[in-house]
């Protein structure tokens, strides 16, 4: 049990510091997913599944999402493709997956070794009791963070903001 | 939650509901003087309601807030000092093209989040409630996206080097809780009473929390965005780092301190002393090589940041009176400071370079009368809030035997008097040419410095009143 964790510990370091050491944003976020699910594994490992599994939706879900738009977004136009073929190299995908697959075989070990009894030394925090917190003692904090959000959003939503004719510009770039 | 538990909060739910309503309203019809009158009439309601509470005090609310006279004369402050910065922005953001609205709804959720600081007893809301006011300030600091080209700047190196402190806090605030197995303030404080010395563990914890809360102060080793973001911001707002921003961390911090039992450790006392110390030196001495008035605020309002430590330190209710004390007349005060330099800005250019200063006496010679009380005060000069401010500061010095910050806190004054009167002289050296004098009384940003400057002199003169009230609330 304790291996699992420094291990997933160790991978969530490592992938971290390569996520902000890269120099290609593709790159880093990948490693950035690989750093946030052995958080989630962490989280797994002592007694948290909830926190694990929100973790992976939101988080590594999220990054996935942004990682998308980013391809999306930055590379509308004539190197696409073949930027798109670069992605796919080895050089770039191989040390995350092996990364990857370190995480999944101890995923793997802690369902395996369920089947025996309990999988970890801590009494699992249950999706149930965080709700009966998060609503119970904690409701401020809950419409704090909603408040917290709002002030982001309007905040982003100005400073985002663009005239129309700024809109398309990537388009205007292309049809000269 | 109980009907009692609203009431008791009802200066939050007014700002938080009035920040709703104004969304509501900006997705109707976008109208910036309603959204003004909006912002001013909620923040208004705020400060009417905590003075007139209509709960039984002291409630802890949901164990996250605790609503006592405490937090609701920091609720009260802070609520005034949002109004002003509203009030004096409707006349500085008229001229610009930009819009506006989302303007008074960061205002108005910066202030939530300062009065959520001065009432939190608990990590949670701690964080929370400054995480809400560092991302509205984010957004407020960079507002003018169109009209000034280092707003945006600005913004930016707040959001990356307040991302950075928010990280610090929160590591902290682990260690703490690993250390003691509680959020709440007060279970921290007996928790570590009955430890009775802190272990390594607990010392970096509490380390990393100071750093936290030293950043938002711009207290002097995390002061290096201050001048920046001062210098960058529209003035309303940097009037609004300077008062809302730090005067919730100073409320959250006495009672921090205080409920945690932070006094009775001397390794933690020594470290916010040399921070003390290192700001009111710092402030002052980098004030001096200044040529842009923004600037010299946002280094001597570190400067006072350093004073108010020192009575912070003194401990007991003495010191959280003088804290308190000096935080009214340094909110008087600066809030005049930058809404002279608010109300002289015309449009795309901001009036912060001293030579725009020069001759205003001949100009302008009400504006000029108004800056030169507040430059006296902020420097300490008899009849002056300030004045008193740091009277009250060195008694509390006194009676706590702090006798190496307040020889500091004199010699650093002295220093700081220097850079505050050359920027009187310039408003009264003669005018090269003699332009048309300017004498408007009755503008709406007018009356608002004339209260501030009648508020100033009044705290200066005769303080026993406000003293009073501070006693009965803060430290009673």
């Amino acid at each position: 049990m304790e291996a699992v964790f420094y291990l997933s510990s160790l991978i969530a370091i490592t992938a971290t510091a390569l996520a902000i050491t890269r120099l290609h944003a593709v790159h880093a976020l990948l490693f950035l997913i690989v750093s946030l699910l052995a958080l989630a594994i962490l989280f797994f490992v002592i007694g948290a599944p909830f926190a694990a599994a929100l973790e992976v939706i939101i988080y590594a879900g999220a990054i996935m999402v942004l990682f998308v738009f980013a391809i999306m977004m930055l590379n509308l136009g004539k190197q696409a493709m073949e930027w798109e073929r670069r992605l796919l190299s080895p050089r770039i995908w191989v040390l995350p997956a092996i990364l990857t697959l370190v995480l999944f075989a101890e995923l793997a070990y802690l369902i395996a070794i369920r089947r025996g009894g309990a999988w970890s030394e801590f009494e699992p925090v249950l999706p149930a009791e965080v709700g009966a917190l998060l609503f119970g003692p904690y409701l401020l904090g809950v419409e704090m963070a909603a408040f917290l959000l709002m002030a982001g959003l309007v905040g982003a939503y100005h400073i985002g903001r663009r005239e129309k004719k700024q809109l398309h510009r990537y388009l205007k770039e292309e049809e000269q | 939650m109980t009907i009692q538990d609203f009431r008791n909060i009802l200066p939050l739910l007014i700002i938080a509901a009035a920040s709703v309503l104004l969304l509501v309203l900006i997705a109707a019809r976008r109208n910036h003087r309603l959204a003004c009158w909006l912002a001013g009439l909620a923040l208004a309601g705020a400060f009417a309601t905590s003075l007139f509470p209509s709960g039984t005090m002291p409630q802890a609310v949901g164990g996250l807030l605790a609503i006592d006279g405490f937090s609701l004369f920091y609720s009260a402050l802070l609520s005034a000092a949002g109004l002003v910065v509203v009030l004096l922005s409707y006349p500085y953001l008229q001229p610009l093209r930009e819009q506006m609205e989302e303007y008074y709804v960061l205002i108005l959720l910066a202030v939530l989040g300062a009065v959520i600081l001065a009432a939190s007893r608990h990590f949670a809301s701690f964080f929370l409630g400054l995480e809400l006011l560092s991302a509205s300030l984010y957004a407020l600091i960079g507002y003018l996206v169109k009209s000034r080209d280092r707003s945006v700047e600005a913004g930016v190196k707040y959001l990356i080097l307040a991302a950075a402190s928010a990280a610090f806090l929160l590591f902290g605030m682990a260690l703490v809780y690993f250390e003691t197995g509680v959020l709440g303030f007060s279970d921290i404080g007996v928790h570590l009473a009955q430890a009775g010395a802190l272990s390594p563990l607990a010392i970096a914890g509490f380390g990393l929390i100071i750093v936290g809360i030293g950043f938002k102060l711009a207290l002097v080793p995390f002061h290096m965005w201050a001048a920046d973001v001062y210098e960058g911001a529209p003035a309303p707002v940097s009037a609004l780092v300077a008062t809302v921003s730090k005067g919730g961390v100073v409320a959250l911090l006495l009672r921090f301190y205080n409920e945690a039992g932070g006094y009775q450790f001397p390794s933690l006392t020594l470290l916010f002393a040399l921070f003390a110390a290192a700001s009111m030196l710092g402030g002052n001495l980098l004030a001096l090589l200044q040529d842009n008035v923004k600037r010299i605020l946002a280094y001597s309002s570190i400067a006072h940041l350093g004073y108010l430590a020192v009575a912070f330190l003194a401990g007991g209710k003495m010191g959280a009176g003088a804290a308190t004390f000096y935080l009214v007349a340094y909110f008087v005060t600066i809030l005049g400071a930058f809404g002279i330099v608010a109300h002289l800005s015309s449009g795309e250019e901001e009036a912060e370079r001293v030579s725009d200063y020069r001759a205003l006496f001949w100009r302008r010679p009400w504006a000029a009368a108004a800056f030169t009380a507040m430059l006296l005060s902020l420097a300490g000069i008899p009849l002056t809030a300030g004045f008193m401010g740091k009277f009250y500061i060195a008694a509390a010095g006194v009676e706590g035997g702090l006798w190496a910050l307040l020889f500091i806190l004199v010699a650093s004054s002295v220093i700081g008097l220097y850079y505050y009167l050359r920027i009187v002289v310039a408003m009264f050296s003669q005018a090269e040419e003699q332009k048309p004098v300017k004498l408007r009384l009755f503008s709406g940003a007018g009356l608002i410095l004339a209260l501030l400057v009648v508020a100033l002199v009044w705290l200066g003169i005769s303080p026993q009143a406000m003293m009073g009230w501070i006693n009965q609330w803060v430290a009673g």
